[in-house]
């Protein structure tokens, strides 16, 4: 008697494993529906004040090209002749030639503006967020370079796999409608 | 047991180890400790330029280092007894020989520099205008603002003037000791030959040089400019360089400070180091390297605020002492030339 209330009809086994699948998907439409109304109204975005610029944003963004880009808050750079977040730490020339640059994508371009300055914008098609321009940037210079992610690309998963490697926490979730956290202090 | 009949025991194994599969497969995709091994064309490393040669380091550090206790300290200058004033946050503290706080005094405007006279006056630069302070640290006066977008950063005395360096608006602004303006010095004019400060960060800094030439630091230009005292610009040294002797990144050196030979310290930031150079601005050599002042010389700094603070200033005294305000860690580090080897 005790042996045959412990054991599992073929009947049995498949009832209880119908049970199941049904709860789990009702659990999973409850999650999904969930999750959805909480991506409405939150996005993933990068604190420029805890980035260290890794690199691993270039490397851990589940879309073939990261939905990070290097951003430019013009009002804090020093629009300087000898950019180190645009130059190689040793370039062979004062030039754009690729050699010198320190982009590995050639992302970041170089306009003459007046002696001594020049203007440094980022070309977002080009870039992959390795953020080397932004370690150059915040090393020699004011900092102006920095890295967020792009909405008009991201997907906004739920565990963002690039928030799941960040050494220095710098992603978090912000309000969908001020999605960005740019430097000096416009969102 | 019956045929058809499974054992619940087999079916929640099954399902056990199912699931502890799967959280281990999903911990090494996800890789949530970020052990991903960045690619190394992604990689920033300065450790080429970075390196100092040991044999080019001609100073080592007194064990002895003043805590300043501040929560960001901004300037340090020494005066003729050998105390050490440390400007930051709100006050400005002097500690004496054995590195005791022995003096405060509140400067609620936030000192960002200081210059001390013979007779103990303290010359105060704030953000935007210049405190002065007697030798009992009672404020003597207050001098109007200097103008809108000010930022001054340094002060220097001359026998009858101060000049104040305002990195806001790339200038050099002469004061007679009451504080009277008296002109403007290093404003571009073709007439005078000057092509004007580039200051693209707030690290401007000036000394007054024994030979009564005012030294400037154009930070933008990688150069050290020698003016007089009404504007005249005499002559310069220093250039950019990826070597020891010249001066890396964007806008280098940051500081600047006298020795009592009429030499010249300079404090560098990205690539952290202080170097001497002589009277005529000839590389003499290494006081100490990113290694000596912030661990490393490959990495050189990781957060944003690290990096901002990485702009440290100097000053020197009557023994040819360097003082190194090291603006990360808030403490004043002291190196004494070594003795060469009989």
């Amino acid at each position: 008697m005790n042996e045959k209330s412990q054991s599992l009809t073929r009947r049995g086994f498949l009832t209880e494993a119908l049970w199941g699948t049904c709860l789990a998907g009702l659990g999973g439409l409850a999650g999904m529906a969930g999750a959805r109304s909480r991506r409405n109204r939150t996005v993933w975005q990068i604190d420029p004040a805890k980035c260290v610029a890794c690199g691993r944003c270039a490397t851990n963004c589940v879309l073939q090209q990261s939905a990070v880009k290097c951003v430019h808050t013009f009002a804090m750079c020093g629009y300087c002749r000898i950019c180190f977040g645009f130059f190689e730490p040793q370039p062979h020339a004062l030039h754009e030639g690729a050699e010198n640059q320190l982009c590995p994508m050639g992302a970041l371009g170089r306009r003459f503006v007046e002696d001594p300055y020049y203007e440094y914008t980022v070309d977002e098609a080009m870039c992959i967020g390795c953020g080397k321009c932004v370690k150059g940037c915040n090393a020699f210079g004011n900092g102006s370079l920095h890295l967020q992610v792009r909405h008009d690309r991201c997907v906004n998963c739920n565990v963002c796999s690039i928030a799941d490697a960040c050494p220095s926490g710098a992603f978090r979730r912000v309000p969908a409608d001020h999605p960005y956290l740019f430097k000096g202090g416009h969102t | 047991m019956p045929k058809g009949i499974m054992d619940n025991r087999i079916v929640a194994g099954i399902i056990v180890a199912a699931a502890v599969g799967a959280a281990i497969l999903a911990v090494i995709r996800l890789d949530i400790f970020g052990r991903t091994e960045v690619p190394v064309q992604y990689q920033y490393k300065l450790d080429q330029i970075a390196e100092v040669d040991p044999n080019l380091i001609l100073y080592s550090e007194l064990p002895r280092q003043i805590e300043t206790g501040f929560r960001q300290a901004r300037g340090v200058a020494i005066d003729a007894n050998g105390s050490v004033f440390v400007a930051g946050d709100s006050r400005i503290s002097v500690f004496d020989l054995a590195g005791q706080r022995v003096k405060t005094i509140d400067v609620p405007a936030g000192p960002q520099c200081l210059a001390l006279a013979e007779d103990g006056t303290i010359y105060v630069g704030t953000k935007d205008h210049v405190e002065v302070y007697d030798a009992a640290g009672q404020q003597a006066g207050v001098w109007p603002t200097v103008g809108p977008e000010a930022f001054v950063t340094s002060i220097a005395l001359g026998k009858d003037d101060v000049f104040v360096a305002d990195a806001g608006r790339r200038t050099v602004l002469r004061f007679d000791r009451q504080g009277k303006a008296m002109g403007r010095i290093g404003d571009k004019d073709p007439n005078r030959g000057t092509e004007g400060f580039v200051v693209p960060s707030p690290h401007f800094d000036l000394a007054m040089a024994p030979d009564g030439l005012l030294r400037v630091v154009n930070p933008g230009r990688h150069r050290i400019e020698a003016y007089t005292t009404d504007g005249q610009l005499e002559v310069s040294w220093g250039r950019f360089g990826s070597d020891v002797e010249g001066f890396t990144g964007c806008c280098n050196p940051v500081s600047l400070a006298m020795l009592p030979d009429g030499g010249f310290v300079t404090a560098e930031k990205g690539v952290v180091r202080v170097k001497v150079f002589g009277p005529d601005g000839r590389f003499v050599g290494v006081v100490a390297g990113p290694r000596q002042l912030i661990g490393s010389a490959g990495e050189v700094c990781q957060t944003v605020d690290q990096c901002q603070n990485s702009g440290f200033d100097v000053a020197a005294d009557r023994q040819g002492r360097v003082y190194v305000l090291d603006t990360q860690r808030n403490i004043v580090r002291i190196f004494e030339k070594k003795s060469k080897p009989a």
